[in-house]
C-alpha cells in the first residue's frame, strides 16, 4: 500500500466513523439496517486492511470482504425496495416481477461465465455483480418514481450516493482489465478517493436534519 | 463494456427519477389520496366548470351580437376574451388530468369508465381522435390503462380545442363579415362542454376509486407512510 492508498483509506476511515456515528445519533439505522451493516462492513475491511496489512491486504481477503459488501448491497436494495413498497400491495405486485427479472438476469449472466470467479479475473465478475446491484436500486427508484411512494430523505440520499459510485466503480475495473494490473495503484486510489467522496456525502446527508417542506407544485391543484 | 453500458443507463435513470422526487408533494399527494373529500371535491368541480362555460358562453354571445350589428372591432375584442377564458379553463383541465394520471397510479383498482365515442363531439379531429381512442379502449385490458387512455384522450380533446379556438379567432379578425370563423369557435365552445363532461366523469371514477379503500385501511397505511418518514 502506497501512502497515497494509506491516507486515503485512513481519510476514508474517519468519514465512515462520523456516518457511523451519524447514523446511531439521528436514528437512520432503523430505515435501512443493512445499510448500516454495510458502513460497519466497510469500516471493518478499511481498518483491517489499513492496520493490519501484513495480514489483511492480500487477494483472498479481497475477495472476501468483496463478497460481503456486494452481498450487503444487494441486501440495501432489496430491504429499500421492502421498506418502500411493503404498504402498497398493488406496487408490491408490480415490484415481486421487477425484482424476480433482475435476479434472474443477474444468476444467468454470472452463470454464464466461462471460468470461476477469482481475483486475478475479478474484471470478469465484480462488474456483473456491480451492475445487478445497481439495477436492483434502479428499479426500486423507477418504482417509487412511478407509483409516487413516499420515501424517507435518508433512503434517497443513499441510493442517490450509491448509484453513481457504483458506475464510477464499474468504469475503474474497466480500465483495470484494458491497462493490466500494473495499473493498479492509481486505480486503487481513484476507487477509494470516490468512496471517500461518497462517504462524506452520506455522513452530511446522515447529519442533516429533516428537510423544510417545500413549495407546493403544479399537480396538485383542483384535484 | 456490456457492463458499464448497463450501469451507466442504470445510474442515470436512478439519478433522473430520484433527483426530480419531489418528497413533500408526494406526501401531500397520499394525504389527499387517503383523505379524498370524495363528494365535496366532485360539486366544487362541477361548478367550476359550469362557472367557466358560462362566462365563456356569455362574452362568446356578446360577441356575436356585436357581430351581427357590424360593431367588428368590439365583436373582436369580446371573442378574444371569451378565447381567454376558454385557455386559462384549458390550462387548469390539463393541470387536473395530469394530478389525475398520478393519483391513479396510488390507487388499487379503478371503476371502469365506458369506450370513448365520437357522438358527443362536432369537430372533425376530435371525432377522429374519440374515435381512435375507443378503438384502442377495445384493445386494452386493464382498467387502469384504459382511464390513463382516457386522462390521454381528454388531454388532446383540450389541446385540439384550444388550437382550433385560436384558429377561429385569427381567421375571425382578418374576415370579419365571415360566418364560417364564428360558427367553427361555436363548435369548438360545445365541444368544450363535451369534454368537460367526461372530465368529470373520468374525476367521479377516480375519486369513487379513492373511497373504495376501507377507512381503516386508509388510516393504517397513513399510519404506516408517516410512521416511516418521521
Amino acid at each position: 500500500m502506497t501512502n497515497l492508498e494509506a491516507l486515503v483509506a485512513h481519510a476514508t476511515k474517519l468519514a465512515l466513523l462520523a456516518l457511523l456515528a451519524g447514523i446511531v445519533w439521528r436514528g437512520r439505522a432503523r430505515l435501512c439496517w443493512s445499510f448500516a451493516l454495510y458502513v460497519v462492513a466497510m469500516l471493518l475491511g478499511n481498518s483491517l486492511a489499513t492496520l493490519w496489512p501484513s495480514r489483511f491486504l492480500n487477494p483472498s481477503f479481497w475477495v472476501l470482504k468483496q463478497g460481503v459488501y456486494d452481498v450487503l448491497k444487494m441486501g440495501i436494495a432489496l430491504e429499500l425496495a421492502w421498506r418502500a413498497l411493503s404498504a402498497f400491495p398493488g406496487a408490491a405486485r408490480t415490484a415481486r416481477r421487477v425484482i424476480l427479472a433482475l435476479l434472474s438476469a443477474s444468476t444467468l449472466a454470472l452463470a454464464l461465465l466461462a471460468h470461476p470467479s477469482s481475483y486475478m479475473n475479478l474484471w470478469d465478475w465484480q462488474p456483473r455483480v456491480t451492475t445487478a446491484a445497481l439495477w436492483l436500486l434502479t428499479g426500486t427508484a423507477l418504482l417509487v418514481v412511478w407509483y409516487q411512494l413516499p420515501v424517507h430523505e435518508w433512503q434517497r440520499a443513499i441510493m442517490l450516493g450509491l448509484a453513481p459510485y457504483l458506475v464510477v466503480f464499474v468504469a475503474l475495473l474497466g480500465l483495470l482489465h484494458r491497462w493490466g494490473w500494473t495499473s493498479r495503484e492509481p486505480i486503487a486510489v481513484a476507487a477509494q478517493a470516490t468512496f471517500l467522496c461518497l462517504a462524506v456525502f452520506w455522513t452530511w446527508a446522515a447529519w442533516r436534519g429533516p428537510a423544510t417542506p417545500g413549495p407546493v407544485v403544479a399537480g396538485t391543484r383542483g384535484a | 463494456m456490456l457492463e458499464l453500458v448497463l450501469s451507466t443507463l442504470g445510474g442515470g435513470l436512478l439519478c433522473y427519477g430520484l433527483g426530480r422526487y419531489n418528497r413533500t408533494l408526494t406526501l401531500q399527494r397520499w394525504r389527499f389520496v387517503l383523505n379524498a373529500p370524495e363528494r365535496q371535491a366532485i360539486d366544487s368541480l362541477r361548478q367550476r366548470m359550469q362557472l367557466d362555460s358560462a362566462l365563456a358562453r356569455q362574452a362568446f354571445e356578446t360577441a356575436d351580437r356585436a357581430r351581427e350589428a357590424d360593431r367588428h372591432p368590439d365583436a373582436l375584442t369580446v371573442l378574444r376574451v371569451a378565447l381567454s377564458i376558454l385557455e386559462d379553463a384549458g390550462a387548469d383541465r390539463l393541470t387536473r388530468l395530469r394530478a389525475m394520471g398520478v393519483y391513479s397510479r396510488m390507487v388499487q383498482a379503478i371503476k371502469p369508465l365506458p369506450s370513448p365515442s365520437a357522438k358527443p363531439f362536432r369537430t372533425t379531429e376530435l371525432r377522429a381522435s374519440a374515435t381512435a381512442a375507443g378503438f384502442a379502449h377495445r384493445l386494452l385490458v386493464g382498467a387502469e390503462e384504459r382511464f390513463r387512455l382516457w386522462l390521454l384522450f381528454l388531454g388532446l380533446g383540450v389541446r385540439i380545442v384550444l388550437r382550433g379556438g385560436r384558429r377561429s379567432a385569427a381567421a375571425a379578425a382578418r374576415v370579419p363579415g365571415r360566418a364560417r370563423p364564428w360558427e367553427a369557435f361555436a363548435d369548438g365552445m360545445d365541444d368544450f362542454d363535451a369534454l368537460d363532461s367526461s372530465h368529470l366523469t373520468a374525476f367521479e371514477a377516480l375519486v369513487a376509486s379513492l373511497s373504495a379503500v376501507d377507512r381503516g385501511d386508509r388510516l393504517r397505511i397513513w399510519e404506516q407512510i408517516a410512521g416511516d418518514l418521521r
